[in-house]
Formats: C-alpha cells, structure tokens, sequence
C-alpha cells in the first residue's frame, strides 16, 4: 500500500494545524525513474477528483509489482474546504487557485500554494482533477493554455478524456497551480469533469483508464497502454456560449454530451410562479453539448451551456 | 438632485436589483464632474455610510445652489449582497470589482459592470470608496496604481495624509480603478475602515476630504480648510510586521499611531492555554497605518503596516 504522510502543516489559530496528507506509491524493487502528482480539491466544492484518487489507489495496491516510477495522491488540497463544501480557502475566501505560486512568507492562501509548489516541484507530470463547479456540469476534458499546447496536447490525449480545450492565455490564469507548475518544468494536465458537491461514477472509471494509460506510456506502470478514446481538438472548430437571456428556472431538453442541430431547443427557462415558458434557449451552431447547466437558477447572462462545433 | 436607476436586474424571485444614482448639478454640462462609487462589497458597510451622507450633505448644498459642477454618487453596487450578508455576487460568488470593464454578452455580474461603467465613462473624476481586501483595517488613504493615465496631482486636493502610489497588480486590470482610468477618468480609490463596521472618526475625515476635493476642483462652491499635505508612500516605505504564530491577537495601538523603535505593538496569546506565544515589537519608527482586525489570528498574517520616513536597513535585512 501506499505510504501515507502529513506533508504539510500550517498551525491555524485554536489547537489545529492545517494539514495536506499524501499516498506515495514506490517501486517494490530497483529505482524510481519518473514521478507523477494526481491532486484534488484545490477548490473545495469538487470532489469527482476524490474518487478517481480512491480508484487509482486501489488499482496501485491491487498491482505493486506494476510500479516503476514514484505515484503520489493528494486528494485533499483545501482540506479545509473539502470537509465543509467550500470551495475557496475558509475565513480568507481567496480561491486557491488564483494564489499560485505563493509564498511562505504571506497569508494562509500563499502559504498553502508555495507548499503546494514545493511539495510537487520535480514531478515530471502533474494531474490537476476539477470537477467544475456546482452551476455547470461538464464532459471529461482538459483545458490548456495556447502557449503550452505543443508539449501538453499529446500527453492530453493519451488522458482517455472526450476533449481537449485549448484556450488563449489570460492574465488571471497566471496564477493557477497548473500555469505555475508548467513554468518550472512539471507537464500539468488541468482535467474538468462532472459537476460540484456531486461524484459520477463513470467519469472516474473513464479517467482511471486514462491515468493507467498515461503511466504505461511514459514507463511508470509496467503494463500495456490501454485502449483509450481519442479527444475532440478544440483547435478545429470552435466554442459557442449559450447565456440565459432572463431570469428563472432553467430546465433543460437534451442530454448532457449530445450531439445536436443548429437551432435546435436547449431548454426552456421558465417561470415557477406564472407557470409560463420565459424563454427557449436555442443552440446558435451545430456540435456537441460539452456543458451544460447543473443548478437551475439563472440570471440575465447566467451560463446554461456550451457547444463545441466544427467550424464554419 | 435626481435620483435615478443606473442599473436594474430582473431575479428569478426577490425584487430587481437596483443600482441607484443620485445626481447634483445635472444642468452644469460645461463644469468639471465627477462620479463617486460606494459599496461594491456586501461588506463595505464604512464606504457605503460615507456615500449616503454625501449625498444627503449635496442634497442640502444643492438648496443652497452652491454645486456648479455634476456630481454623481452612487452609494450601493451591490445591494443585493448588503441585503443578505454576503461579500460578493450571492448566486456565483464573483466579485464585482473583478469584472471591469465588463461584457454585455457574458454573464450576469459582467453585464452588471457592463453597464455601470457605460454610465460611469467620461466623467472628469472618478472617486471609488473601497474597503480593505484582507481582514485590517487602516488609517484613510489613496490607492492610485500605474496604468499609464493616472492623475497624481488630483488627489493631493483630498488633503489625505498618504497616498499609496504603486505599480499595478495583474489582478488589478479586472478592477474599476484601472478600466475607468484608461477611459481617461482621473480615478482613484479612498481606502478606509473596517470591513463590516462604521468608524465615525474615519468616515467623517473621508466625507471632509472629498468635500474638499470637490471644492478645490471647482464642482462645489464653498470655502474649505486646508486639509494635509500628502505624502506620496511607495511600497518601500512601508514597513510589515507578521505574525510568526496564530493565536488570539491582542493590539496594543490604533492605527494613526506614532510609534517608536522597540515600541511594543501587540502581542499574540495562545487560544487554548492563554500562553504568551509573541510580543510584537516595532522594528522602527513611523506611523501605524494599518492593522489587523479579527481577534483570531493566522501565521504569517500581516498584524502592522507601519509607514516610515526613512527605510530601517535591519528591516530590510528581516524580510530576506
Ligand atoms: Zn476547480
């Protein structure tokens, strides 16, 4: 089994430490050559990372003789989070990640972050596990920045992942765990799956097969490369935004991950108290529902989904 | 005085919300104008207090016909999060001063800026009361960032004892300050007060600086005493004490203290046994400008901003 340590501590003010535990898993014999970080729950509402955490745990227990290389879990980032359904850091409410890369030397948040970094600095890969938020639901998928697309995109697609998001570079999304550990030479995958406060099984299953596929293919797992599906690249087509154009109660008409027609109904907002149909959302292109709306409260603009489609 | 709606927003179930202005000298086209922002926070309790009562003060002046400039205020952003106790947007949590210039296409708090700044743009001046962004509370100062377009000179009318006057931070360029100086507005933020609370001191010294403000750049005609002579303060000037041990925290100064060398601050007890756990002794000499505000304390918190004259070199030295 894995060797399980408190790898980081910070003392909070009444007769607590804040803590960051990990599961190492090691060679039973001869050295390690390479060395990956599968982190969750660096936002404290998402918990499908948690679950893939458990799965990959018990595979690895299941097969120690598999290892090559040095596999590290850390399920619980914002552990205060995690245990409270909080998504930023508790008391400071600053979300972790926009706090990358930290410093000792600064609040809790920073702190959290420079450990974060520090304890993962030399991995040659990190898996970053999100499961969106509690508002929109998503397809497994992995977003990365334009600038890393050469060096991360292959390693995206041996992920088992249904799309690969590659997105232009903002200023805030410098200040991510991922951007960070790019910049000082660790492969950091940012995978989007799921919804908040929620665990689908399938997902985890799904990205388990991807994981073990990744760690076959760079030498960490003695096994055969698993048979994965190849993601959809952003680059061919493009990203269409569907925001609610009033407020109510948006209920949806078709499945999450479908493919649809353009003009076709996305679902309906409608009002609770007049019992009337507010408004249809209609797709604007054609292409596949890879988000969609999860908590059915919206406001002018509130984002009820988004499809990818081929380019026109 | 007009008052009028600058933004409405309709909500699935509790009544819309409403961004309201109020207006002073709306026929002066030709003087000088300027917008004054209160609180985009739920928590800008101080910034939203001093904003009402500019508004009752103008209200009264405009009686007496002493605006000649356009004066608009616009004390509450964010309404809805004051009404409920929450910081920011209550449904998705984002923060409103986070999303300028806005978007009107995108989503809900980004068409909200969206329209505020329509509003907002082309106003000569541009007053943004702000509350602190971590858990201290300070002595009255002005938070001017470097975007190219800022006006230092201007905000030496506040007669304000510092200005803080600073590179801006990535984070920045999301924020109204920045948008609404690229629009050339002359903007600038009043940084005061407790997150939560109303300190009457410090509100009336932020109502009379910008009473002053509005005198000397000719949108209110009455006489005023001269207020400060401001300092320009760089970050380098400013000295940080931390907290090596969390704790209760216990202040021994307010802020706006002078404070020598080796002048004990405050000290940090343990929460469980009420063991003294740290002292916290000035390095240096100067004027507490800000401090922390929340009886508990974490490690590495900042406890004291202290603004000095002269760097203390083994201060220097410390932070390395
Ligand atoms: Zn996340």
């Amino acid at each position: 089994m894995g060797d399980i340590e408190e790898v980081l501590t910070i003392e909070l003010p009444v007769g607590e430490n804040f803590r960051i535990q990990r599961s190492r898993y090691e060679p039973l014999k001869g050295k390690s050559k390479k060395r990956i970080s599968v982190v969750s729950g660096i936002h404290g509402d998402e918990l499908e990372g948690q679950y893939v955490c458990f799965l990959l745990g018990q595979w690895l227990r299941e097969h120690p003789e598999a290892i090559r290389g040095t596999i590290d879990i850390y399920p619980a980032i914002n552990s205060l989070g995690i245990d409270s359904i909080t998504r930023s850091v508790p008391f400071y409410d600053v979300d972790l990640n926009r706090t990358f890369p930290g410093s000792k030397n600064d609040f809790l948040p920073a702190q959290i972050a420079d450990g974060v970094v520090n304890l993962m600095r030399g991995s040659d890969f990190a898996i970053d596990i999100h499961s969106s938020n509690v508002f929109l639901r998503e397809i497994p998928q992995v977003r990365i920045a334009k600038s890393q697309e050469d060096v991360l995109v292959p390693l995206a697609n041996l992920l088992n992942i249904d799309f690969v998001w590659v997105h232009d570079a903002v200023t805030v999304l410098e200040s991510t765990f991922a951007h960070t550990m790019n910049t000082i030479g660790t492969k950091t995958l940012v995978v989007e799956m799921g919804v908040g406060m929620r665990l689908g099984k399938a997902y985890g299953h799904q990205l388990l097969d991807g994981l073990l596929n990744l760690m076959a293919h760079e030498g960490i797992l003695d096994i055969e490369p698993l048979k994965v599906r190849f993601p959809i690249q952003s680059q061919v087509g493009e990203v269409a935004y569907l925001n609610a154009a009033c407020p109510g109660l948006f209920v949806p008409l078709i499945d999450h991950c479908q493919i649809i027609e353009k003009g076709s109904v996305v679902g309906h907002i409608v009002s609770a108290l007049s019992g009337e149909v507010l408004n249809e959302v209609i797709a604007p292109i054609a292409g596949i529902l890879f988000t969609i709306r999860a908590y059915p409260i919206v406001y002018e603009g509130s984002l009820v989904g988004r499809i990818f489609g081929e380019k026109q | 005085m007009k008052r009028f709606d600058i933004v409405t927003l309709e909500s699935p179930n509790r009544a819309p919300l409403r961004i309201e202005g109020f207006l002073f000298g709306e026929e002066n086209l030709q003087g000088p104008s300027v917008a004054i922002v209160g609180a985009m926070s739920g928590d800008h309790i101080n910034q939203l207090y001093v904003a009402s009562g500019l508004v009752e003060y103008l209200r009264i002046k405009e009686e007496e016909g002493k605006i000649i400039g356009r004066i608009l205020v616009i004390p509450a952003v964010n309404a809805y999060a004051l009404n409920m106790g929450e910081k920011n947007w209550p449904l998705d949590k984002t923060d409103l001063n986070m999303m300028f210039p806005g978007y009107a296409q995108g989503e809900t708090t980004q068409r909200i800026a969206s329209r505020l700044f329509e509003t907002l743009k082309g106003y000569d001046y541009g007053i943004i009361l702000e509350g602190r962004r971590d858990q201290g509370m300070c002595l009255p100062y002005v938070k001017l960032i470097q975007s190219g377009y800022e006006d230092l000179e201007c905000t030496k009318d506040l007669g304000l004892g510092f200005v803080h006057y600073r590179p801006h931070d990535p984070v920045e360029t999301a924020m109204l300050q920045y948008n609404w100086q690229l629009w050339e507005t002359k903007a600038f933020s009043i940084v005061f007060g407790k997150n939560g609370a109303i300190d009457k001191n410090v509100s009336n010294e932020v109502h009379t600086s910008i009473v002053r403000f509005l005198s000397k750049r000719e949108m209110l005609n009455i006489p005023v005493f001269e207020g400060r002579k401001s300092n320009i303060v760089d970050p380098n000037r400013i000295t940080l004490l931390k907290a090596s041990r969390a704790g209760i925290f216990i202040s021994k100064v307010q802020c706006g203290a002078h404070i020598q060398r080796g002048e004990v601050l405050g000290k940090i007890i343990d929460a469980l046994s009420g063991e003294k756990l740290e002292k916290i002794v000035s390095p240096c000499e100067g004027i507490v400008t800000c401090q922390y505000a929340h009886p508990l304390i974490f490690q590495n918190s900042i406890v004291f901003r202290i603004a000095s004259v002269e760097l203390c070199s083994h201060i220097e030295a410390k932070k390395n």
